[in-house]
Parts: C-alpha cells; sequence; structure tokens
C-alpha cells in the first residue's frame, strides 16, 4: 500500500490544476470570434485542427502529470510493508507474568482472559501478545494469525519477577505502531505495580482495558532473611485476611537447620527466630503454604561476611570520643547488641601509614578533620574514592578546602570555603529533591529536617557536583560530587554541636545510616539482590548464585537472589486507579511508526523515481510543444 | 509609391473619421477635404446655367475668371454655373449581418459603407446630380428614391443614420428588384462585402448594364478579413448563420487567404470584364479613393 512521509506536500498537486485552469479560462473568452467569412473557413482541412486539439491535449496532460509527479516526490511515496499498514487497528494482550500470578489456577484463568481478548479482538486487527513482570517480553508481534497468537498465551508461564506496569504498557505501546488500537491487560491489578508517582504513556487514542484475574488468594510470605551473629530472623507475612500459624523451616547449605511456628493475624507480619550462631554459607527459609503463591514462599540468604559494616571517621588527633562523640554513637545505634555499623577511628597523621588494602574494606570514610592529612593519607582517601568508595567530608571547622580537593583529584570543581569569626546566624536545611535516596527516608515527614538549626557554615560549591540540600539563606548545604568510581557527599558544617544542634535532633541518627547506606552502594560489594537488579549473566530465578568479581581476576563471589517482596503483598487498586495512571501521549503516538516509515521511504527511493519520470514528461512536453508551436 | 502613403498622405485616416461626430459631419468633411485637395480640379463644365460672381480666391481655376468684369472693375471674379442634372445616381448598401464585422481599426464594415455612401451622396448633392439610396440584405430594407433637392441630402443622411444591420445576405435578389424599377439611365453604386454567391451577385450587376446603367462595386471587407491576423486557436461564430467553426489559424490560413484572393480575383476579373468598376476597399485605407474612383467612373461615362 502506497504512503507517504510528507502528505502535506500531495497538496501541492493542486497545482496540477493551474494549467487546466488556465487551459479553460484562455480557452473561452478569448477564442470565440464573430467573423463574416466563415463559409471561407469551412473548407479549411478540419483534420489538422483535431489533430492539434489532441497534440494538446497531451499536452495538458503532460505538463499536469509533472506537476503531480513533482507534488508526489516531494511528498516522499514508500510502498508500506504488508502488515505494517497504519490503517489496520491493532489488539495487544499484555500478560502478566508477575509470581503473583503463580498460586494454583490464577495463571490459567490468565491465560483464558487473554486467550477471550483475542476472540474480541476485531476481525480486521492485527493481535499480539505481550508477557511483562520486572520488564516486558514481545511474545508475538502484530500479526493476523490468531491461533499463533493463542499458541504464544499457552507458552507464557508466570516466573518470579514483580509485576511493574509501566514496562508492560511501554512494550504494548511501541508494538501499536502508531495504529490505532486497543491494549488489554490481564493482571490481578496489583498496587506495587506501579512505583511511587510512577506514570506510563500510551499513544493518543489508545483503548486501555483490563481483563482483571481477580484478588490473590491467601498467601504466606517470606519477606525478609537476616543472618545475625548468634542467630537467623525470618520475617514471614500473611497476606491473607484470616489468621494463620505459619510453619517455617530453616535449612543451611542444603541441612535442615531448624523449624519454627508463627501465629500470624491478618495482613500481618511476624519474625522467626532460629537461635544459635549459624554455622555454613547460605541459609534458605521456607515457609508451608500449598494454597497460596509458591515463589515467595522461599528465602534465601548468605551467612559468610556476616561482620557489620564499618565506617573510618578520620579525625584531628584520632580522639573519637572527644572529636566525633556524636558521630560514633550514631553510627553504632542499633537493635540492642547489635550494632548497625562498626565505627573506627584515625587521625590524618596515622593514615598516613595505612594501606590501600586497609581503607578498602570500610563502607565509607567520614572525613571531620584534615588536620595532619599528608600527601599519604590524601593519596590513600584519593585512592579508595576513585576505587568506588563513599567519603563523607563535614565541612567544618578542621577541614581544609584545598586537601579535599586534592583528595577528591585534579577533576573536581569542588571548592569549601570556611569563614573564619563569621557572626552566627541561624538557617535551616531544606532538601533540593526528597525522591534522593538519602532523604526518601524523610519523605514521609522531610520537615523534620527543617527542625534542625545551623548557626554557622562554610560556603561550599563544585560545578559538577548536584546539591541534594540547601540552607534557607539559599547557600548550598549539602553536595555530592564525584569522585571517580566512588562518591563523595559535602556537608557544609561540622557533625558535631558546634555549629549546629544536629546531633540533637532525632533526625541525625537515621541521617547518617543512610548516607552510609548511599555511599556503600556505590561498591559491587552486595550480596543481597532482587531477581530484578540481580547483576547481568545471573539467572532469573531465585538462590544462590555465584558471580565473578571484576576488580579481582579470577575470584567469585556468591550472592542470594530473592524474589521482590512487594509483589507478596495482596493490596489491590481498582480498573479506574490502574487507568489514571496512564497518560495518552500525542508526541508518542506514531513515533514509531514516523521511524518504520522512514526507513522504508530511505530503502525505497520512489521519490527519485518520480523525479526522473517527471524529468521525461517535461523532455517530451518540450518535443511536443516546440512541433505544436 | 500609393498616394496615401503615411509620410504625405493627404487622405483622412478611417480612424478619425470614426470618430467625427454625426454623418453629416463625417461626409462633410471627407467631400470637402477631398475637393479641396485637388489642386486642378479635372471635372469643370458641368453647367450650363449662370448662377452667380464671386471674388477669387487662391486655388479658383484661371480660366473661371471673368475678364471683362477685370477690365471694368480691376477685380477678379469668377463666373458660378448652375449645375444642370440629367445623371440618377443610386446607391445601393448591404446592411446584412455580415457587414457587422469590425476588427480592431475602428469601424465595421457597415459603417465604412454607411460613411462612404453619405460622401457620395453629399458630393452627388453637391454636384447637383440626383442621388437615391436602397439599403438591403436578403431584402430591400430601405429605399429613398433619387432626388437632387436640396433636402433631399438630408434624407439620405437620416435614413443611412437610421439603419442597422440585418441577418441574412442575398445580394442579387435586391440587385434584380431595384434593375427592373429603374427607368433612367444613371449609376449604381454596390456598397458590400460581396459574401456571396459570385455568380449571382455578378448576374445581378449584369442586369444593371443590361438596362443601360453603369455600375461601380465597392468591394469592403475588413483588414482581419484580407490579412486573416489571428494567432491562437480560435472558434469562428457566422454573423449571419451563428455556426461555428473550430479552427486553428495556423493551419488555415493559407487557405483561407487562397479562397478570399481568390473570390476578390474573380470579382475583379469577372466584373471588369463586364465594364463594371470595382473597387476594393480595405476598411483600415482612406475613403477618399473611394470617391476618386466614382468621379473617375462619372467623368468617363458623362
Amino acid at each position: 500500500m502506497l504512503s507517504f512521509l510528507s502528505p502535506l506536500f500531495l497538496a501541492g498537486a493542486a497545482a496540477a490544476a493551474i494549467p487546466v485552469i488556465l487551459h479553460l479560462l484562455k480557452k473561452e473568452p478569448e477564442a470565440r470570434v464573430q467573423f463574416a467569412a466563415v463559409k471561407l473557413l469551412k473548407k479549411a482541412p478540419v483534420e489538422h485542427t483535431q489533430r492539434r486539439r489532441l497534440r494538446e491535449l497531451i499536452l495538458l496532460a503532460l505538463r499536469v502529470a509533472a506537476l503531480v509527479l513533482l507534488a508526489l516526490a516531494f511528498a516522499r511515496p514508500f510502498f508500506a510493508s504488508g502488515a505494517a499498514s497504519t490503517s489496520t487497528g491493532v489488539t495487544v494482550v499484555a500478560l502478566d507474568t508477575s509470581y503473583s500470578m503463580s498460586a494454583p489456577g490464577r495463571f490459567e484463568r490468565a491465560r483464558q482472559l487473554a486467550k477471550d481478548a483475542i476472540a474480541r479482538a476485531p476481525a480486521n486487527d492485527l493481535v499480539a501478545v505481550v508477557t511483562f513482570a520486572d520488564d516486558a517480553q514481545i511474545a508475538m508481534k502484530p500479526g493476523t494469525d490468531r491461533v499463533l497468537a493463542a499458541s504464544a498465551i499457552d507458552e507464557a508461564a508466570a516466573g518470579f519477577g514483580a509485576t511493574r506496569y509501566r514496562a508492560a504498557l511501554s512494550a504494548a505501546g511501541q508494538n501499536l505502531a502508531g495504529r490505532r488500537g486497543t491494549i488489554v491487560v490481564v493482571t490481578d491489578l496489583q498496587e506495587n505495580g506501579w512505583d511511587a508517582g510512577d506514570r506510563a504513556t500510551v499513544p493518543e487514542g489508545t483503548r486501555i482495558e483490563v481483563a482483571d484475574v481477580g484478588a490473590a488468594p491467601s498467601n504466606l510470605a517470606v519477606t525478609a532473611v537476616r543472618p545475625l551473629a548468634d542467630r537467623i530472623v525470618a520475617s514471614v507475612h500473611n497476606g491473607g485476611d484470616r489468621p494463620r500459624e505459619a510453619r517455617v523451616h530453616l535449612a543451611i547449605d542444603g541441612r535442615a537447620a531448624g523449624d519454627a511456628v508463627v501465629p500470624l493475624g491478618p495482613n500481618q507480619s511476624a519474625d522467626a527466630t532460629f537461635a544459635g550462631a549459624p554455622r555454613g554459607a547460605a541459609a534458605v527459609v521456607r515457609v508451608e503454604d500449598p494454597g497460596g503463591i509458591a515463589a515467595d514462599n522461599v528465602r534465601y540468604a548468605l551467612i559468610g561476611g556476616l561482620t557489620r559494616p564499618s565506617v573510618l571517621v578520620v579525625t584531628g588527633s584520632g580522639d573519637m570520643t572527644r572529636e566525633a562523640f556524636y558521630v560514633q554513637h550514631a553510627l553504632a545505634a542499633g537493635t540492642p547488641g547489635n550494632a548497625a555499623f562498626q565505627v573506627s577511628g584515625v587521625s590524618g597523621a596515622q593514615l598516613s601509614s595505612w594501606t590501600d588494602d586497609r581503607v578498602a574494606p570500610h563502607a565509607a570514610v567520614f572525613v571531620l578533620s584534615t588536620r595532619g592529612l599528608e600527601r599519604r593519607g590524601r593519596e590513600l582517601l584519593s585512592t579508595y574514592a576513585r576505587t568506588g568508595g563513599g567519603l563523607l567530608i563535614a565541612a567544618g571547622a578542621d577541614v581544609d578546602g584545598d586537601i579535599v580537593a586534592d583528595v577528591l583529584g585534579t577533576g573536581s570543581t569542588l571548592r569549601i570555603v570556611t569563614v573564619e569569626n563569621a557572626k552566627p546566624a541561624a538557617r535551616a536545611l531544606a532538601p533540593a529533591d526528597v525522591r534522593h535516596p538519602i532523604f526518601q527516608a524523610f519523605s514521609g515527614n522531610a520537615t523534620t529536617l527543617g527542625l534542625v538549626r545551623f548557626d554557622r557554615a562554610s560556603r561550599i560549591a563544585g560545578s559538577g557536583c548536584q546539591t541534594l540540600a540547601r540552607f534557607t539563606t539559599g547557600d548550598a548545604a549539602f553536595l555530592e560530587c564525584p569522585a571517580g568510581d566512588g562518591r563523595a557527599l559535602v556537608l557544609a558544617a561540622d557533625l558535631d554541636n558546634k555549629w549546629s544542634d544536629f546531633p540533637l535532633h532525632a533526625t541525625f541518627v537515621p541521617f547518617l545510616h543512610e548516607i552510609v547506606g548511599y555511599l556503600a552502594s556505590a561498591r559491587a560489594h552486595a550480596s543481597d539482590y532482587v531477581i530484578a537488579d540481580a547483576p547481568a549473566g545471573v539467572k532469573k530465578e531465585p538462590g544462590i548464585a555465584t558471580i565473578a568479581v571484576a576488580t579481582q581476576g579470577a575470584a567469585t563471589r556468591q550472592i542470594a537472589v530473592n524474589v521482590d517482596a512487594r509483589e507478596s503483598d495482596p493490596s489491590r487498586i481498582s480498573i479506574e486507579e490502574f487507568k489514571s495512571a496512564v497518560t495518552q501521549m500525542k508526541e508518542a503516538a506514531g513515533a514509531e511508526a514516523r521511524v518504520e516509515a522512514r526507513q522504508q521511504e530511505d530503502r525505497q527511493h520512489l521519490w527519485q523515481y518520480a523525479v526522473a519520470l517527471m524529468v521525461m514528461l517535461l523532455a517530451a512536453e518540450g518535443v511536443l510543444a516546440a512541433r505544436t508551436a | 509609391m500609393s498616394p496615401w502613403a503615411a509620410h504625405d498622405r493627404p487622405f483622412l485616416d478611417p480612424a478619425v473619421v470614426a470618430r467625427l461626430g454625426t454623418l453629416e459631419l463625417k461626409a462633410r468633411t471627407i467631400v470637402e477635404g477631398f475637393l479641396s485637395g485637388l489642386h486642378r480640379s479635372p471635372f469643370k463644365g458641368f453647367s450650363v446655367e449662370f448662377a452667380e460672381y464671386r471674388q477669387y480666391i487662391p486655388g479658383d481655376d484661371l480660366s473661371t475668371i471673368d475678364w471683362k468684369v477685370y477690365a471694368r472693375s480691376d477685380r477678379y471674379y469668377i463666373k458660378k454655373f448652375e449645375e444642370e442634372t440629367n445623371l440618377d445616381c443610386h446607391l445601393l448598401l448591404d446592411v446584412s449581418g455580415s457587414m457587422g464585422y469590425g476588427g480592431h481599426h475602428g469601424m465595421t464594415k457597415f459603417e465604412y459603407g454607411a460613411v462612404l455612401a453619405a460622401s457620395l451622396g453629399y458630393l452627388m448633392n453637391r454636384q447637383r446630380d440626383a442621388v437615391g439610396l436602397t439599403a438591403f440584405d436578403e431584402n430591400i430594407v430601405s429605399m429613398l428614391p433619387a432626388s437632387a433637392r436640396p433636402g433631399h441630402l438630408m434624407a439620405l443622411l437620416v435614413t443611412l443614420d437610421r439603419l442597422r444591420t440585418g441577418r441574412m445576405t442575398n445580394v442579387s435578389k435586391p440587385l434584380h428588384q431595384l434593375a427592373n424599377t429603374l427607368t433612367k439611365r444613371g449609376i449604381v453604386v454596390l456598397i458590400s462585402d460581396l459574401l456571396d454567391d459570385p455568380d449571382e451577385v455578378i448576374r445581378g450587376l449584369k442586369h444593371f448594364q443590361f438596362r443601360g446603367i453603369d455600375v461601380i462595386v465597392f468591394h469592403i471587407l475588413d483588414h482581419d478579413e484580407i490579412e486573416f491576423p489571428f494567432e491562437r486557436a480560435t472558434r469562428f461564430q457566422d454573423l449571419e448563420t451563428d455556426e461555428e467553426i473550430m479552427a486553428v489559424p495556423g493551419a488555415v490560413r493559407a487557405h483561407y487567404l487562397h479562397e478570399i484572393g481568390a473570390l476578390i480575383e474573380r470579382y475583379r476579373r469577372e466584373l471588369g470584364a463586364h465594364g463594371i468598376d470595382y473597387q476594393l476597399l480595405d476598411t483600415n485605407r482612406p475613403l477618399e479613393l473611394a470617391l476618386l474612383s466614382y468621379l473617375s467612373t462619372r467623368s468617363r461615362a458623362y
């Protein structure tokens, strides 16, 4: 079917009417002459007149055709490939294959709903099948074969992924390729399928239908396993609306290591504790739940490397109690007998005698003072940051901006200016983006950070740095600067209570914990992954996997891969709520089709033929016109 | 070189004549101009009866000076004579539809013919010849008997003024009708485009000859009809029959020019052979030529 890349140019074909109009205008009023000696003309050779008129008609046709061809060439014609005709509608069935669909009988129902949607699709419509969980796969491209579509649905199976509607709608929208269409989402309408503030866009005019599989059955799920020094704690959640008794079993390295029975109320979580210091490599916690979702009944955790993440604090003298009292206690805070972080202190001078290996294991390094930090020490910190380490620089009175710039490397644009003897002026902290991982924990009540009163602050700036928070005076308060593969966070105040009352606020502890968590996440040493985030090469199913450590040659390490616990949450949304999160974007409409059309047009080059034909017609017109004249 | 060449044209351009007011003014302008331009009139001695003396003015024929009066009064006087006419002149004006054609030169053939008839009438009246007018298309439309009375000229001009072009042409029929009514010898002046059957036209004219009447034929054709200057493909509509012919001038020009040339040549040849004066008049050319032709014929006959 002939299509056009720039159909507006076809309006130029109206110019073809110009010769016709001129011909008609010229012909009638001018050419009629009242004449006396007509009888003398009668005997003239009339055949010549007719022949001439025929030639004129041919000339007219040639001129009109040349103009039409010119307009045609500008409109960039191409033959659209059969199935890609934009006049045909498309029905895309998006089938939810997240693990919440794996409860007995649910996926069969989903398949049936999907087949019904295929059967209901208008007879002339193309059909396509998309399966989705964390991401979407095209099971069948738009086509006319409905048996193939049904077969693709039969082949689909519930996996271990979590529901992500955005991925599904995006893939389905791409399959529409600019055509009118309907997207039928076959799902159990889990609320967690939309991330907070998440929206999906589909081409304008697309109809969204939702085939609801129904609410999940009563389900038990192991949502977390925490191997601690002296015990293993497993969190179990009852997603049903009636109380249940969860029978939880622990296995370490394939051997049964304990059982527990946990009573659970409706929609309630509880911990099952398996006492005794775990010995072994991998723990597997399983809950008995024959009628619920199978995938979330098991959770894996690594026992090895259970040492707490350690944080190195660089102070002037190394005396933590005097110089980093609040930091030390805030980082060590945790459940009784189980401090969140292992904190060690070092003076700048002492650090010079350390080696890279001694600094590297720390999850984060807090620089509270640069006093005594010699060249060797700066290099150690610089190497630590470049190799993926995380630094927090509290730009208080003891921090020298030049030394910090030295630590962050030559590419750093960070400038720290400490104003000596500045007049104290009260100011508060205001996050620039509450969605930043550090401030997410405060997103529910971000104003609590605003209660912190800063009397003094350094001036910090850097063109390559991202401002995470500002003071109420407008000055930058908290920056994130790139430092090689690692990160450097710069706070424009100290972490003592000399310049601010921050340590005295409840937000101080979670703030430091979030900072350490964020800094540590830059280093690829996490051992617990959900399936969607599992490193490349790891099979997308729960279990203990072995991956190579890129920075350490042939060394390998083990990771635990688990299903996303959020998928076990049975909370549902209504169809209207689902649809309200979908935006119909005009720009999105047909973008894919336009690209495809442009590519087809590029391949075919029909406009060149049109121009060549036009040139030939004009040449013929020239010859004929010369003879007619 | 033709006597009306541009650099010394003595006669009035028909386009100028067309812009003159009344028919009388046109006729008088043409005739007076024509006569005053003749330095030496060859047409003297028409009359025999003395009318009056008039003081000599330069340009008058010296032979008309009365030397006896000069001897008595020492002044030049010329004798003027009252003409005694015995000549009837009949103007036949074709008013058929085809005479309505006019190209881009100001006058249609009919207007040109009417001015010509008026001029001739004026000239004849001035010379005391009796003049009559017959207008015709396929029939006689209007007829004014020949008369030399002083007021007759005005009647003739009014009649001419009222004439309008008619429909079909049939030259021979009115010619025969008129020939049958004329009893006195005289001159018949036919003013027509002669777009009729030449055989019939010539037969009609010969009828006059047979009755002993001299005939002058003024064949009036528009310049377009002689040159056929059309360029673009044209739908030619007959002025009389409304018949249409679509023709490309480039293709038919040669044929047409041959046809019209043959027609003219035939009239010239056959009428000449029968002693009929034939004058082809292009509506582009001065009317005085026609007057000259008339006077030439008159002087030859009388």
